[in-house]
């Protein structure tokens, strides 16, 4: 009945709010959550009791799966991959996975491939390859 | 998936709090609006509240009858972790089970999954007991899985979701 029996995210079926809501990265989380803990460091011996378990978890999360950890690089993967018509959700997606080929990319955002939309393999292909040199030049 | 989300909020000050006027005041309402957001933990709609980013606007106060309190509408902008049906995420086994495995993933302890979901993979006990499969890829404690999410569930009571997620599918399976 409601949108929400609906949802599924391969096919960008994720509820208009959140369609439009604004999705961030793993590793853009990271700086923001280091950023405030460090905050809290400043201010209090012991930190860790000062923030709650789902920061604590979601800052030991984003930590781990990071692809990019200089800021720099982080501003950058948000940049190029904007150039390509990407909802946010599916834009978070691809950064936060990191395909190394175009066939991984469509497994991983199935949505890019749906009928008109303008993601040939030659896009997808050029946009992996602009994403592996940040890696590289990080 | 982190979200980054703009909401509306009621802060409420104890009349005892408002003597300073100013700064005090507006520190009164951040700190008071911090810990609400911390002890809300998660909600149906917006998943887990991970961190307030910025505070937009402070509406006028109103003055509740009989305590005194003042009632502050205020703007924040946060950051929260909501799992979608559907999605492909990387999480982390915390707990091997004859039947299957329990991830963890963001805030998410309660990820399950089946060993009807891991296609090719046996369970081979032992002290420190693995999903194996013929190619030696190897599920166990503390390896990093990519999954993809079959259904979640909300629990009220505990303030927390569930959610069932499967490997059967491309590029899915444990990440080095």
């Amino acid at each position: 009945m409601s949108g929400e029996e609906e949802e599924n995210a391969a096919e960008l079926k994720i509820g208009d709010d959140f369609l439009k809501a604004k999705c961030l990265m793993n590793c853009e989380v990271s700086l923001i959550l280091e950023h405030k803990y460090e905050q809290l460091q400043q201010m209090s011996d012991d930190p860790m009791n000062q923030v709650s378990q789902v920061f604590e978890k979601s800052l030991q999360y984003v930590k781990r799966f990071s692809r990019y950890k200089n800021p720099d690089a982080v501003r950058q993967v948000r940049e190029i991959l904007s150039r390509y018509q990407l909802a946010e959700f599916e834009l978070c997606v691809l950064g936060n996975l990191c395909p190394e080929t175009v066939e991984e990319a469509i497994a991983m955002v199935p949505s890019i491939k749906t009928k008109g939309r303008a993601h040939d393999d030659e896009a997808i292909d050029k946009m992996l390859n602009d994403l592996s040199l940040i890696k590289k030049f990080e | 998936m982190f979200l980054k989300v703009q909401l509306p909020w009621n802060v409420i000050i104890p009349a005892e709090n408002l003597d300073a006027k100013g700064l005090m005041l507006q520190r009164s309402i951040v700190v008071c609006l911090l810990d609400d957001f911390a002890k809300k933990r998660a909600t149906k709609d917006l998943g887990y509240y991970l961190a307030v980013s910025t505070l937009e606007s402070i509406g006028e106060g109103k003055v509740r009858p009989q305590t005194g309190d003042v009632l502050f509408p205020v703007v924040f902008s946060g950051i929260t972790f909501k799992i979608f049906r559907g999605e492909i995420l990387e999480g982390v086994v915390h707990k091997v089970l004859k039947h299957g495995v329990l991830l963890k993933c963001g805030p998410i302890e309660n990820i399950y999954l089946s060993s009807l979901k891991m296609p090719g993979y046996r369970y081979v006990p032992g002290e420190n007991p693995v999903f194996l499969n013929d190619k030696t890829s190897k599920i166990g404690k503390d390896v990093a899985v990519r999954f993809i999410v079959l259904g979640t569930k909300w629990l009220e009571a505990e303030r927390e979701f569930q959610a069932l997620v499967s490997l059967e599918g491309d590029y899915l399976g444990p990440v080095s």
